[in-house]
């Protein structure tokens, strides 16, 4: 290629004959349109990186002890005698947290109301549309306010509504009835989860040989089965004693009151919770509902032809088909839900920028800890799109 | 008999339908009558006290003449483009009246009431004007026209506020601000936005790297995050020439916000690029165009287009993100509606009171732009 230019140019008499060649040549001008825009970025970053020297870089703060408490601890143990570095996975732990929860409550938030907003029921249409329409353009930030507000109306502890001794809600934290065990409780939960895992396997084996009709029993029956063994022999190999949790408001031997027990929803917890949810949950209505509109009429009237009831037909013939063209946008839906997570910084839920945030405080390094910040959000966010890119390639996949 | 009939067809069809009415209508009194007792119980003479300072925050009063030379040239070029591009729909308009209703009556007080009839007055003339002049002048250039003034009017709007002894930036404040540093965001950002999509697709690796990493690094941390970087980091980055490195925060805001809505404007318009049909592309080669004409006369116009109501979308919600400011502490309206409980002392505690306003204020403008936005792409489908 390049002897090929050089031998052109050689030909050329003059100089200005010479650049013409140059000129028109494609890969050469690719070649010098490339290596000015690599001589301009690379001032730009030498630039920025010597700034940068200005400034406390390393993680090396990360290590010593960080000497403040953090109000919502799960899954981890936490004390202020910590690290920082425990201090900051406290605070990825509660990002998931809220995040995961909100995704899932979102989804099933988005999928009710964008079927609703297309019911022929005249009143449950108007209500999909509008709690769109002013969910949707309200900012999160505002919602997230609001709603911790509201949790703080709730009347003050020594006269909590407790709705006949179930439940507790005061302005410390709602407590709702849970089931729970007196030890290897989370270790039953990963067996369960890991059984459902495998129970799940199985099924998208076994159906796939259902169809040369080697198999005795249906892969549903099948995974069931798996799962309820593994279910057992996790409770009675881990000593798993379930009770019900009902909380309680008490008074102590000082005459405070005190709720415990339960499932706590703290009001930061639960404000943040809300409006992640709601807020989310308005965009996938106007996801779910495009998909489903995009579908040509012909189907749903051909499962009425076929004598399906209408709960069938959304579950065996419009969802499956709309999931093609609502997971990728969901996907971008739920990678803002986690993105806009970090707004709980408003309202004090310690999550990772909350933390990070309070290390900032304490210890500058400002720039090491947004990058920190940014790396952990671009890992959450390749998580959950390789998670969507698997579900999607199995949507895909059906009757194509 | 009309009536029933469709009471029972839409609403007691079947008895499912009979359930989900009774559950819904339950509902609806059940929202409708916390909201109204709310209401009608609480004590609204706050906002009544800091109508202003919502608005415009701290703006001194003898410079207020500034914002109402922006607001009305902005109204009255709203309508005259409003007039050349629709046609009179009533059920719309009366939609954007009923909702340009809400913060008239909240906002207007007596004093005020001529500015603001003055104002409605020249944008109804601008209207009527525009409307059947349309049909008799050349059209094409009435929307040169429009265009110029536009132009001339986005640059000139900052001039007007700072120009001639304007009051400092840090003396902005309010729901003014909100849409300010929407408009900045959206005004630098596009242009930034339109580089970084075409950098995205172009065929040179580099460019389209550098492009790739902008845009994800971008899109990859939340908003706040980047408010922080704005607060603590960039100035250090930012030359020590002009006494740049000392900015005001809000200005900061405005940089940080315009590079973050230039990633997603840059997505958008990408969307656009893959819409345009080869034949397009192919088309242009065969009339002798180089890349960079065809670029600027074939394939951005045509993309641009297609992505206007995406475009009007990411504006509304970089308005809503500009909320995000009350974190660094720049007095915007949300900061406003939370200080104004805390530091009026006979409106202590009143906090849901203003946090409602402040969020009719972002509903209201939210809303007409989505209308707008449904506007173009029902043009864009019917042209289609």
């Amino acid at each position: 290629m390049l002897s090929h230019l050089y031998n052109q140019i050689k030909s050329q008499s003059s100089i200005s004959e010479k650049l013409e060649v140059l000129r028109n040549d494609k890969s050469f001008r690719k070649f010098f349109v490339q290596f000015i825009f690599a001589i301009f970025m690379a001032f730009f970053l030498f630039y920025l990186i010597t700034r940068a020297f200005s400034l406390e870089l390393g993680f090396g703060h990360l290590t010593s002890r960080a000497g403040f408490g953090i109000s919502h601890t799960f899954l981890v143990d936490y004390t202020s005698n910590n690290s920082r570095w425990d201090a900051y996975f406290t605070g990825v732990i509660n990002t998931i947290r809220v995040s995961l929860v909100g995704i899932i409550l979102a989804t099933i938030l988005g999928v009710l109301m964008g079927l609703a907003r297309l019911s022929k029921n005249f009143l449950v249409n108007r209500i999909a549309a509008g709690y769109v329409e002013f969910i949707r353009n309200t900012p999160l930030l505002v919602q997230i306010i609001f709603w911790q507000l509201v949790l703080l109306q709730l009347p003050q502890i020594s006269n909590a509504l407790t709705f006949g001794g179930i439940s507790v809600w005061s302005n410390r934290g709602i407590l709702l009835p849970f089931i729970n065990t007196i030890q290897n409780g989370s270790l039953w939960v990963l067996v369960l989860l890991i059984g459902l895992v495998i129970s799940l396997v199985i099924r998208s084996y076994s159906s796939k040989y259902k169809e040369e009709n080697v198999n005795f029993i249906s892969p549903n029956i099948l995974s069931l089965i798996t799962f309820l063994i593994i279910a057992l022999a996790g409770y009675f190999i881990l000593g798993i004693d379930l009770y019900t949790d009902v909380p309680v408001l008490e008074v102590n031997q000082y005459g405070t009151y005190i709720q415990s027990g339960g499932f706590a929803l703290t009001p930061e917890f639960a404000a943040i919770l809300f409006a992640l949810v709601l807020y989310t949950g308005t965009f996938i209505t106007e996801i779910v509902r495009g998909s489903i509109q995009s579908l040509p009429k012909g189907q749903t009237e051909a499962a009425q032809a076929l004598g399906l009831s209408n709960y069938q037909r959304i579950t065996l013939i419009i969802l499956p088909q709309a999931l093609r063209s609502i997971i990728p946008p969901l996907t971008n839906q739920y990678l803002n839900l986690t993105k806009n997570s970090s707004l709980s910084v408003a309202i004090a839920y310690p999550d990772v920028f909350m933390v990070s945030r309070t290390i900032m405080n304490n210890a500058g390094h400002a720039l090491p800890m947004l990058s920190l910040i940014l790396i952990t959000f671009l890992c959450l966010s390749l998580v959950i799109s390789l998670f969507m890119n698997l579900l999607n390639k199995r949507v895909t996949r059906i009757g194509a | 008999m009309q009536i029933i009939y469709w009471i029972k067809e839409n609403l007691f069809g079947s008895k499912k339908d009979i359930i989900l009415t009774l559950l819904g209508a339950y509902f609806i009194y059940f929202i409708a009558s916390i909201f109204f007792e709310f209401v009608f119980t609480s004590d609204w003479t706050l906002i009544e006290v800091n109508r202003k300072i919502l608005l415009v925050g701290i703006f001194p009063e003898d410079q207020m003449w500034r914002i109402w030379t922006v607001f009305s040239i902005f109204s009255i070029l709203v309508s005259a483009t409003l007039a050349y591009s629709y046609k009179l729909n009533i059920r719309i308009s009366i939609f954007y009246v009923a909702f340009l209703a809400i913060p008239f009556l909240i906002f207007t007080t007596i004093n005020l009431l001529p500015y603001v009839l003055a104002i409605l007055l020249s944008s109804a003339i601008a209207y009527t004007l525009i409307y059947y002049m349309k049909h008799r002048l050349d059209r094409k250039n009435l929307s040169r026209i429009l265009i110029v003034s536009w132009g001339i009017f986005l640059p000139s709007l900052f001039l007007i506020l700072i120009l001639f002894g304007g009051p400092k930036v840090t003396l902005w404040g309010g729901f003014f601000v909100n849409l300010i540093l929407a408009i900045i965001a959206i005004l630098a950002g596009f242009p930034l936005g339109v580089f970084l999509a075409i950098g995205r697709a172009s065929s040179y690796k580099l460019i389209k790297l550098v492009s790739v990493i902008f845009i994800e690094t971008f899109r990859g941390a939340p908003l706040i995050a980047w408010l922080f970087f704005a607060w603590f980091v960039l100035p250090n980055f930012l030359p020590n020439i002009f006494s740049l490195n000392d900015i005001n925060l809000v200005i900061r805001a405005m940089i940080v916000l315009s590079l973050f809505s230039s990633a997603y404007i840059a997505e958008v318009i990408r969307g656009g690029l893959q819409s345009i049909p080869k034949g397009q592309i192919e088309a242009s080669t065969a009339l002798g165009l180089g890349p960079i004409m065809e670029l600027l006369f074939i394939v951005l116009p045509q993309a641009i287009r297609v992505v206007i109501p995406a475009i009007v979308s990411t504006f509304i919600a970089i308005f809503k993100d500009t909320s995000l400011v009350f974190i660094l502490g720049i007095t915007d309206l949300l900061r406003i509606g939370r200080l104004i409980p805390e530091q009026q002392q006979e409106f202590y505690g009143k906090s849901i009171e203003t946090l409602l306003v402040v969020a009719l204020m972002f509903w209201v403008v939210s809303i007409i732009l989505s209308q707008i936005s449904r506007s173009i792409e029902n043009r864009l489908n019917l042209s289609n």
